[in-house]
């Protein structure tokens, strides 16, 4: 779901940066409003890079294997810090492994944050009800995991395919963008169920890495 | 685990000595000047400045190469699809397909942009050390949070990653096997990927705290870490032109 350079019009790549620059902003403000940001800094900056590697799992999904995205997962650990780690966990990829792209970087921001931003509020619901129980952690962190990845495809697609210079006509793009979205339907509930597994086995072993607040 | 990163940094190039930050700025300016263009007239100056850069870099043609493997996927899918669903002047029929001139347009701009912006982008990541880039990137005011979770990020990454391979390993000598299908084993790999996180939490606190004790949060100052010369202004300055000129030629042919 990383859209790479050069398949973009440079006004959507702008807009993309005008959108990522305020988000960032927003962060940042609510990182600093909750104290000293630079004590949770190196808790931020080592988990983003388990985040980075911990997509490098493959899960057999026979005929085949994937990689997971993890941006539900991302809002549930990290809070107001998922969309910095995000933005630099992109950045990394498009310059160590060419996946993704520089000037589509705001774009495939916004793509995987805002929907991470939605996840960290989606499991901070669960606190409502009850915090220390395994089925409610599970439950929403199934909700954050599944509507994280469901928000992306909804993003994703219709920027991809609107912006191919082509000369797709009306009917076949959304035919494709129909299509497309369905395919990651079965990408949806993996990646739910997976946020769910981790958050429970969080909640057991580590519950302060779990947002509460 | 190791990222090959900073392997071509001593070639000693014009570009391996230009100052992080003006390159910033300048390659960064001309990667979306070419995302800026739409005209296929404009690209073969395209392709020359692209191979221009390359060329003075001194980096060597494989290690594009080796970069070029994982995007490559993304290049055959473009190149495999859109000739033929794109577009309703037809060239050519080939069985059942027909192959469309506006899909083939589309097939040259889309590659042609995607090559340029991916090989500046290697020029400007592989000719100085990536510490000394992001160390740039503050110098330039990007926020600290970002630049010192950046730096953290990138020091950790490589052993994090260790920790992923050694437990993938120990996990496959206990008999697991990943190719399974099973929830059991579904949630084995939750588990996995949960005490990755649960170990990088554990070692961040060490880490504050010994960042705490070589002085973190102190007012730090970047003054002389970057000391830029008249060729390095010129450089920038060349650099932006030729960005502009990709901008203006777009829009004026």
């Amino acid at each position: 779901m990383h859209i790479p350079d050069g398949i973009l019009p440079a006004s959507v790549c702008a807009a993309g940066y005008g959108a990522t620059i305020p988000i960032v902003w927003y962060s940042i403000h609510k990182i600093s409003k909750e104290g000293d940001p630079r004590e949770k800094i190196p808790k931020a900056s080592l988990l983003t890079a388990a985040f980075f590697v911990a997509s490098w799992i493959h899960i057999p999904v026979p005929p085949t294997s994937v990689h997971l995205v993890l941006n539900g997962l991302l809002g549930v650990v990290l809070g107001y810090f998922a969309f910095p780690a995000i933005l630099i966990g992109l950045f990394f990829q498009a310059v160590m492994f060419q996946h993704g792209g520089l000037t589509t970087l705001g774009v495939n921001a916004v793509v995987m944050g805002l929907p991470a931003l939605l996840s960290y509020y989606v499991f901070r619901l669960g606190n409502i009800l009850r915090k220390d129980n395994n089925i409610i952690t599970g439950v929403f962190g199934f909700l954050a995991g599944f509507c994280a990845i469901g928000l992306s495809v909804c993003i994703f697609l219709p920027i991809l395919i609107t912006n191919i210079p082509s000369g797709f006509d009306v009917s076949t793009e959304r035919a494709a963008i129909y299509t497309l979205a369905l395919a990651h339907v079965p990408l949806m509930f993996i990646e739910g169920a997976f946020t769910a597994f981790v958050a429970v086995f969080l909640q057991r072993v580590r519950p302060e890495l779990l947002v509460r607040a | 685990m190791r990222f090959g990163f900073d392997e071509y940094i001593h070639l000693g190039s014009p570009l391996h000595r230009w100052d992080p930050r003006y390159k910033l700025i300048g390659l960064l300016a001309l990667i979306f000047a070419f995302s800026f263009v739409s005209d296929l007239r404009m690209l073969p100056a395209m392709v020359v400045v692209t191979s221009a850069a390359y060329i003075v870099s001194k980096l060597p043609v494989s290690f594009m190469l080796t970069r070029l493997r994982y995007p490559s996927f993304f290049l055959l899918a473009v190149v495999l699809l859109l000739p033929f669903l794109s577009g309703e002047t037809i060239v050519m029929s080939i069985g059942p397909l027909d192959l469309r001139q506006e899909g083939l347009a589309a097939v040259l701009l889309i590659a042609t942009r995607f090559l340029s912006i991916l090989t500046i982008g290697l020029v400007l990541f592989s000719t100085a050390p990536f510490l000394t880039t992001i160390k740039a990137m503050r110098a330039l005011h990007l926020p600290a949070i970002l630049t010192d979770m950046a730096l953290l990020t990138f020091r950790y990454l490589q052993e994090i990653g260790d920790y992923l391979h050694r437990m993938e390993t120990s996990m496959r000598l206990r008999g697991f096997r990943q190719r399974r299908v099973s929830i059991h084993g579904f949630r084995i790999l939750a588990w996995l990927g949960g005490s990755i996180l649960v170990r990088s939490y554990e070692r961040s606190e060490w880490v504050y705290k010994a960042m705490i004790l070589r002085g973190y949060g102190q007012a730090e100052s970047l003054k002389g870490e970057f000391q830029a010369s008249y060729t390095d202004v010129f450089a920038l300055g060349a650099t932006l032109l030729i960005a502009a000129g990709f901008v203006v030629g777009d829009i004026l042919i």
